[in-house]
């Protein structure tokens, strides 16, 4: 295997804080090179290095075929032919993906440096067919393309002038927000790129991503190299051990549906967003996992039954009250808690404490004879970070110094305390490393056990088969199918998902939807 | 482990008992040794450091200022007005919203209140009520146009303010109006407290009534944004509106009593003006406003670092207190010298605020941005906290 990237005893150090310990890694030529870690590994840490956005400690040493590479110089690292596509694209979503390239590469100018916009169509036309996105208008603002095509914008800009000089293309994260379908066509652009010799060191929290699509899997933690292997030597669980230093403790599912009871949550022909009309209950004690792929109005199921977005009809009930359309005030009082997904816009409130993330949902506990109790309310949160075992240097530090699984935690925590009858849980582990995802897993069971109906919605299959009583498959703003027992396996909840929406497109409207639906 | 958490302590005291796990206390741990800056609260205290250098400077150098009634006393009570349209600022901040038309509720509460009293037979403290119920009313027009037609708070404040303006001008065709009020409604706002003289002074130390409603309207507010739920809920919303929405906070309801606050603050801060003056003058108003701004976020870089009222309070004293020295010191110039010194006070202080990520001016890309995993970002807020952030995942 011939060495594109050799680096070696690369080190940095933050105040009061070592994030790379004497790193290595070498990165063959045309491979593509997976590197995985909790979060805090150092992975993002050696990727900005990388790229020059931070400097490294004296005395690391890097090659790039054959030649020295200063790193932390991002110049040298470009014009070496490292290229970078980060999580957060990059783009501005207002422009045309042919604004959005010219911006990152310089225009085409003719004359009286007039940008000559036929030019720098054809280039961005180009750029992405050469990526297998024939598909694209790069006239249109990004911000109406599908995902996958905005990363497609993103790689062809960062890519521009390859086929001369680039050598290998970092991909930081590229899936965080790309849904299922999206994904494959991002890996058949990749694999285009690599039959064209261009190596791709891809970082993801995805581990099947990893296996689908990687050589070699670097994988690191607290700083150090811990192995680098042939992907076709690990399994998922070898994988996830290595990660985290220790044997993966799975969860087992304790709680159980209480019978004969009442249902906790009743939702009765709701309808909007993309959804058309779901009928559902959930039962105190049981978990329902609810799972779509993109397009079936798995993104807007939770937020209607919490009041995130209006609804056009329908009922939703939470312990017999029925809820006001739109106001998860009146949610909350009748005794539902959400964790919303997309933690950051919708969750976390950045710059106040931990603290009062905590109790924003219910300050009203601690003040008494018209006095907010600071100190009773800051041992509850104590109390709270123990049990949810949140990392964090107490309660008085904001959210935003949080990793996001300690933040997703906080919300947990959030609301864990209003008590609920009801808790619904939108994407509740995206973005988060193995352990923490495990450990919130764990929260659901034991709400659950504590008689709350939880509803799970996810995109993560195996993460609703592992906590879920049963699964809801949603297709075309529909609940077509419930998986149960031991029906309910990745497999069939995906094979589910892709034939039924297959059925329906071939079936005009010779069965009523809700006759499928029937339960 | 259960999952219902109910902390009730039954005495008013909250126990002291080791509610503390050990892996917490251990994970708070002993701040590692803080840096000679921030032990002495440089940056945190820096209006007091500030404060104390105009006092020790100037007192040595100026023989009126630490006079009573050389000073003082002229400083503390002039300052009121601009304390009140501080915090009428202040209140719909702490929601991330501007209020820029309090300058101009301002005015309009003092024209009411004087054409009131000039051409009606009504007693002053009636018209006074009125100009109140018309502040009051600009408030909630102020809601409506920001919560409900859903217009940028800063536009829809600008454009309140030229809309006063014109109806200043419709009630009052210009000109000052002066005498207007009868004593007992002067009374109620300028008789003095506690008026004494030290033994070893001439000088007569005394503070009027309106220097204390002021101080009440302050401490209300303080306790309102600090000690109540509906504060809590106040800044969660200025933090990330739809976080709160979906925790229960009613935004929409927080953000329009807030501006129905500031509008009555600014209205009050006209009363005062009345008492203290009793005149009316087509030039008040809008140029404290920007005073008051300046106050606000300077205050925010003060003692909680974020908007708050003592240090909005103390940042308007620094700079009162700055200028009459300078005044004492330099009489010919202080009339450029003083609104280059509070331009300059608003630029340096929304630019140290802003750094320190305090306050949002304009909602950055960064600031949505994810965990800081390497702690670069956020350090400059964490350095200031103190449990200093050991660095975690």
């Amino acid at each position: 295997m011939e060495t594109l990237l050799d680096v070696r005893n690369l080190s940095k150090t933050f105040p009061g804080q070592v994030a790379l310990d004497d790193f290595d890694i070498v990165i063959g030529a045309g491979r593509t090179h997976a590197v995985v870690g909790q979060n805090g590994s150092g992975k993002s840490t050696f990727i900005k290095i990388l790229a020059g956005y931070h400097q490294p400690d004296d005395g690391s040493w890097a090659e790039l075929v054959g030649q020295p590479l200063r790193l932390g110089d991002g110049r040298a690292a470009y014009d070496a032919g490292v290229r970078f596509v980060h999580q957060d694209l990059g783009l501005v979503d207002g422009f045309s993906a042919v604004e959005n390239i010219s911006m990152g590469v310089g225009y085409t100018t003719g004359r009286f440096g007039r940008i000559d916009w036929s030019a720098d169509t054809a280039r961005a036309a180009d750029g992405l067919a050469v990526l297998g996105f024939t598909d694209i208008d790069v006239t249109v603002p990004v911000g109406m393309l599908a995902p996958s095509q905005k990363t497609a914008v993103a790689i062809a800009r960062a890519l521009h002038g390859w086929e001369q000089d680039a050598h290998l293309l970092v991909l930081d994260e590229p899936t965080a927000s790309l849904p299922g379908v999206d994904v494959e066509r991002l890996f058949a652009a990749i694999r285009i790129l690599k039959a064209r010799g261009v190596a791709i060191l891809y970082v993801s929290h995805h581990l099947d991503e990893v296996f689908a699509i990687a050589d070699d899997v670097t994988v690191m933690r607290d700083g150090r190299r811990v192995t680098t292997m042939p992907t076709t030597d690990l399994d998922h669980d070898r994988l996830i051990e290595l990660m985290i230093g220790h044997r993966l403790v799975r969860t087992t599912r304790r709680s159980a549906a209480i019978a004969g009871h009442e249902a906790a949550l009743k939702v009765v022909g709701l309808v909007g967003g993309t959804i058309k009309g779901i009928d559902l209950e959930v039962r105190p004690g049981e978990i329902v996992g609810v799972a779509g792929i993109v397009g079936s109005g798995r993104e807007s199921l939770a937020p209607l039954i919490t009041g995130q977005r209006p609804s056009d009809s329908g009922e939703v009930v939470v312990l017999g009250t029925p809820i006001p359309n739109y106001s998860p005030a009146a949610a909350i009082r009748a005794g539902m808690a959400f964790v919303p997904a997309d933690r950051l816009t919708n969750g976390v409130i950045p710059l106040a404490s931990v603290g009062h993330n905590l109790t924003v949902a219910d300050v009203k506990r601690h003040w008494r004879r018209g006095r907010l109790r600071h100190r009773e309310e800051d041992a509850e949160c104590m109390d709270l970070i123990e049990r949810l075992n949140v990392k964090t240097a107490g309660t008085a530090i904001p959210i935003a110094a949080l990793s996001g699984g300690n933040q997703q935690k906080v919300l947990f925590g959030r609301s864990l305390r209003l008590d609920p009858g009801v808790l619904v849980l939108d994407e509740p582990t995206s973005g988060i490393d193995v352990h923490a995802k495990e450990q919130i897993l764990q929260f659901i069971d034991e709400i659950a056990q504590d008689h709350t109906a939880v509803l799970v919605v996810s995109t993560d299959t195996d993460e609703l088969v592992q906590v879920a009583h049963r699964i809801l498959i949603l297709v075309d703003g529909l609940i077509v199918a419930e998986l149960s027992g031991a029906d309910m396996t990745p497999e069939n909840v995906e094979r589910t998902q892709l034939q039924t929406s297959k059925n329906l497109e071939s079936q005009t409207n010779e069965t009523e939807p809700n006759e499928v639906a029937a339960r | 482990m259960t999952v219902t958490v109910h902390q009730e302590s039954p005495s008013d005291e909250p126990s002291t008992d080791p509610v503390v796990p050990d892996d917490a206390a251990r994970s708070v741990g002993l701040p590692p040794k803080p840096s000679l800056f921030s032990r002495l609260g440089i940056n945190r205290f820096s209006g007091l450091y500030l404060l104390g250098a105009f006092f020790v400077f100037y007192g040595l150098t100026e023989s009126n200022f630490l006079i009573w009634n050389g000073s003082i006393e002229f400083v503390l009570t002039e300052k009121v007005i601009v304390c009140m349209l501080a915090l009428a600022f202040l209140v719909p901040l702490t929601t991330e919203t501007f209020d820029l038309s309090i300058g101009a509720v301002m005015a309009l509460s003092l024209v009411i209140v004087n054409k009131v009293a000039l051409e009606t037979d009504l007693p002053d403290g009636v018209g006074a009520l009125i100009a109140m119920a018309a502040c009051l009313a600009i408030g909630a027009i102020n809601g409506f146009i920001i919560v409900k037609l859903r217009v940028n708070s800063f536009i829809a404040t600008l454009g309140m303010s030229t809309v006063i303006a014109a109806l200043i001008r419709k009630i009052h065709d210009g000109g000052n109006i002066t005498a207007a009020f009868g004593s007992g409604y002067l009374n109620f706002g300028t008789n003095d407290v506690f008026s004494f003289k030290w033994p070893w002074s001439e000088s007569q130390i005394s503070l009027p009534f309106y220097f204390f409603y002021g101080l009440a309207v302050a401490v209300l507010v303080w306790y309102v944004l600090e000690h109540t739920p509906v504060g809590r809920h106040m800044f969660a919303t200025g933090g990330n509106r739809e976080a709160a929405r979906l925790a229960g906070v009613k935004t929409d309801r927080l953000v329009w009593g807030s501006l129905m606050a500031s509008a009555s603050i600014a209205g009050f801060a006209g009363l005062i003006y009345s008492w203290k003056f009793a005149t009316y003058t087509s030039s008040v108003g809008g140029p404290l406003l920007f005073v008051a701004v300046g106050a606000v976020f300077f205050g925010a870089s003060q003692l909680k670092l974020r908007p708050n009222v003592w240090g909005t309070i103390l940042a308007v004293y620094v700079l009162a207190f700055g200028i009459k020295g300078i005044g004492l010191r330099y009489p010919r110039e202080i009339d450029w010298i003083q609104p280059l010194f509070e331009g300059l006070v608003l630029i340096i202080a929304v630019a140290v605020a802003s750094r320190q990520g305090i306050i949002k001016v304009a909602r950055r890309r960064n600031d949505a941005q994810p965990v800081v995993e390497d702690g670069t970002a956020l350090q400059k807020v964490i350095d200031d906290i103190p449990e200093q952030a050991e660095k975690v995942d």
